[in-house]
């Protein structure tokens, strides 16, 4: 299971493009290695780090989480909700009561999931249907207020530091602590691997699963709460995107879907490299439509270096394509 | 089975337990009886085909979705390709007649292409199907607006409104007899060939399917080139119905058709599972979201309703699975 978090080659792929790519975005525009653009892009990324952590948390386990847009949605608005009035007690309530209810979320997703033992994309499918309702119920158009003292802290700076980079880089250093250091993370990599036998070496399976979607929600909120910090405001649909970016950069980061592999150390490359693409076509004057043919073709691209282990042949998919009798999933083939 | 026969309730909740697809039936004919009596005039010949009419769209983007998750898979491109069948299928046809032949074989051509862009991805390099559809949806998303320049051009033709809102016999809606039409033909492709025992097989077992001597990567091609064809299809048949292409349209159909065929009793593990049951699930789906529409719910209220529908529907179904002998 440490090899899953310590594997060079699952992290390396994706920072050389974001160097590559924060590179060439620095050549093409001289405005784009200034402190402010940069300051703006840490602010812009750190919901999709936390929304698409929580994403890997849950691929990790073998499961998916198609809830997240909706619980990020839910927390979003739940932040704009709560009472305006600066006072104490009023922030300390902002920090507690979406995280909360994120907590909740996900633990409710992973107790329907363990107790029936139905299939996670189903199940997530079903309940984040039910949180959007919930958000739309809350809040039917976007609005609300956020608190400037909260808003001011989230966006601002500590120091000399900003803010959003403090907190990304501490949830990343948290969530890779927690996979790597604690019987919690090892539990999760064993059963991601293989379940039945985790359960044989006597692992809570069904209490682990739980509360790794409990962990997701939480991060979930997290996301939330930063987009309403950033926006002053709430809007049930602000995680819309993040459902299918989430899965794709926890992809890209070189967690296998299959579970039991991959982390979070690969996520802030992933997460750069997915907004750095918009901004690299902006600054040289693509039309925005093209933006989805890129990320479209940087996600098969690379998921086929690491659905194939790092090696990219196409004289073996040829090989494999032409070959009399197919080639199951499942290690029967070698290629060559 | 000779347990399950007569002996009054009982008997009768097994035998329902065990036929996912009467029991949506009868679900579904429930259904349109409370709505009834809710608001009369909802069993009206008019309503009930307003009904089936937006079933059919759903049904027929349904026809992959369950191609697709027999095989263990799935298909997060239906979406973009529905899009894409609308936008391209106004743009070829112009409002001209004598175009909507070839317009509609090149927009099935241009889905089964991508289909099988998928399926290549998915068999021969091994990628998940969730993030390869994912990829490629995003990809065609991307073709269809530097195509269409973000604002679709085009009309529809007559003839493609006819198959869109025309009726035949006075009556009945011509898609729905399109959607009858090709039902047919896909439920004969999966119990009547040699490629859907196929297709169940690979579900059920890959790597039993290859080594019985099943060619697993042709297998899934077809399945996904077919689903493609199938979302392309419906953009074009849709494109009849609104006469001109709008950007947004498949958006909701990649989880109306997941959640079709899964409350239809096809098992997301792949090898369960068959057609009716998603027609039926795709008349429920819209039926609920009538009903609701006309007892006034807000949108909140709706989307609350369906996912607890899927919630009850999964957990009947595991019922079921469970009290197989």
């Amino acid at each position: 299971m440490r090899t899953g978090q310590r594997d060079l080659r699952l992290y390396a792929p994706i920072y050389v493009i974001f160097i590559v790519i924060y590179l060439l975005s620095c050549f093409l525009e001289a405005n784009f290695f200034t402190w402010n653009n940069n300051v703006n892009l840490f602010t812009r990324i750190t919901p999709l780090v936390f929304a698409s952590m929580a994403q890997t948390l849950v691929i990790l386990t073998g499961g998916i989480d198609l809830s997240i847009g909706s619980i990020i949605g839910l927390t979003n608005v739940l932040a704009a909700s709560l009472p305006y009035p600066e006072s104490g007690l009023n922030v300390v309530l902002w920090f507690l009561v979406p995280a909360l209810a994120g907590l909740a979320l996900g633990l409710i997703n992973g107790l329907i999931i363990t107790g029936g033992g139905f299939s996670p994309l189903i199940v997530t499918l079903a309940t984040g249907a039910i949180w959007k309702g919930l958000s739309l119920f809350i809040m039917p158009v976007p609005g609300g207020e956020v608190s400037l003292a909260v808003a001011r802290t989230a966006t601002g700076k500590l120091g000399a530091v900003p803010m959003p980079l403090l907190i990304f880089l501490a949830g990343a250093l948290a969530c890779h602590r927690l996979l790597t250091r604690t019987r919690f993370g090892r539990s999760i990599y064993a059963l991601g691997g293989n379940e039945t036998l985790a359960y044989e070496s006597g692992i809570a399976c069904g209490r682990v699963k739980i509360w790794v979607y409990g962990t997701a929600g939480l991060l979930a909120a997290l996301a939330g709460m930063f987009l309403s910090a950033r926006m002053f405001s709430g809007d049930p649909l602000a995680g819309e995107p993040y459902i299918l970016n989430s899965i794709a950069v926890a992809v890209i980061a070189g967690t296998s879907l299959a579970g039991g592999r991959g982390g979070v150390a690969g996520i802030i490359g992933g997460a750069y490299v997915f907004l750095l693409i918009n901004n690299i076509l902006n600054l040289l004057a693509i039309s925005s439509f093209y933006q989805y043919v890129a990320k479209g073709l940087i996600l098969i691209i690379a998921l086929a270096i690491t659905s194939s282990g790092g090696e990219i042949s196409p004289a073996a998919w040829m090989r494999r394509l032409l070959k009399p009798a197919g080639a199951p999933s499942g290690g029967v083939d070698g290629p060559g | 089975m000779d347990r399950a026969e007569g002996r009054g309730l009982k008997g009768m909740k097994r035998v329902l337990l065990k036929n996912i697809t009467l029991l949506l039936f009868l679900l579904n004919a429930l259904l349109f009886g409370v709505g009834e009596l809710i608001s009369p005039g909802f069993l009206s010949a008019d309503h009930v085909t307003a009904v089936l009419r937006t079933a059919s769209f759903l049904g027929i983007v349904s026809i992959g979705q369950t191609l697709t998750i027999l095989t263990a898979g799935i298909d997060l491109s239906v979406g973009p390709l529905v899009t894409m069948g609308n936008v391209f299928a106004c743009m070829f046809i112009n409002g001209v007649d004598g175009n909507t032949l070839w317009a509609l074989a090149a927009v099935i051509l241009i889905g089964l292409l991508f289909g099988a862009a998928n399926g290549l991805g998915v068999s021969v390099t091994k990628i998940s199907p969730l993030v390869m559809t994912l990829a490629i949806g995003s990809l065609v998303t991307g073709i269809t607006l530097i195509v269409s320049q973000g604002a679709p051009k085009g009309l529809a033709s007559p003839s493609l409104r006819f198959i869109g809102v025309g009726s035949l016999w006075g009556r009945i809606p011509v898609i729905i007899i399109v959607w009858a039409g090709l039902s047919l033909l896909f439920v004969l492709l999966l119990r009547s060939t040699s490629f859907g025992r196929k297709v169940y097989h690979l579900g059920a077992n890959q790597r039993a399917a290859h080594l019985s001597g099943i060619r697993v990567n042709r297998t899934l091609i077809l399945a996904y080139a077919l689903s493609g064809a199938s979302a392309t299809l419906t953009g074009a048949l849709m494109a009849g119905y609104t006469q001109t292409a709008f950007l947004g349209i498949g958006n909701e159909y990649i989880l109306w058709s997941i959640t079709a065929v899964v409350i239809g009793g096809t098992s997301l593990s792949g090898g369960r599972g068959g057609y009716l049951g998603t027609v039926a699930g795709a008349i429920l789906l819209v039926l609920i979201e009538s009903l609701l529409t006309i007892v006034r719910m807000p949108e909140a209220g709706r989307r609350i309703a369906t996912g607890l529908m899927i919630l009850i529907m999964i957990s009947v179904y595991f019922r079921s699975k469970n009290r197989k002998p």
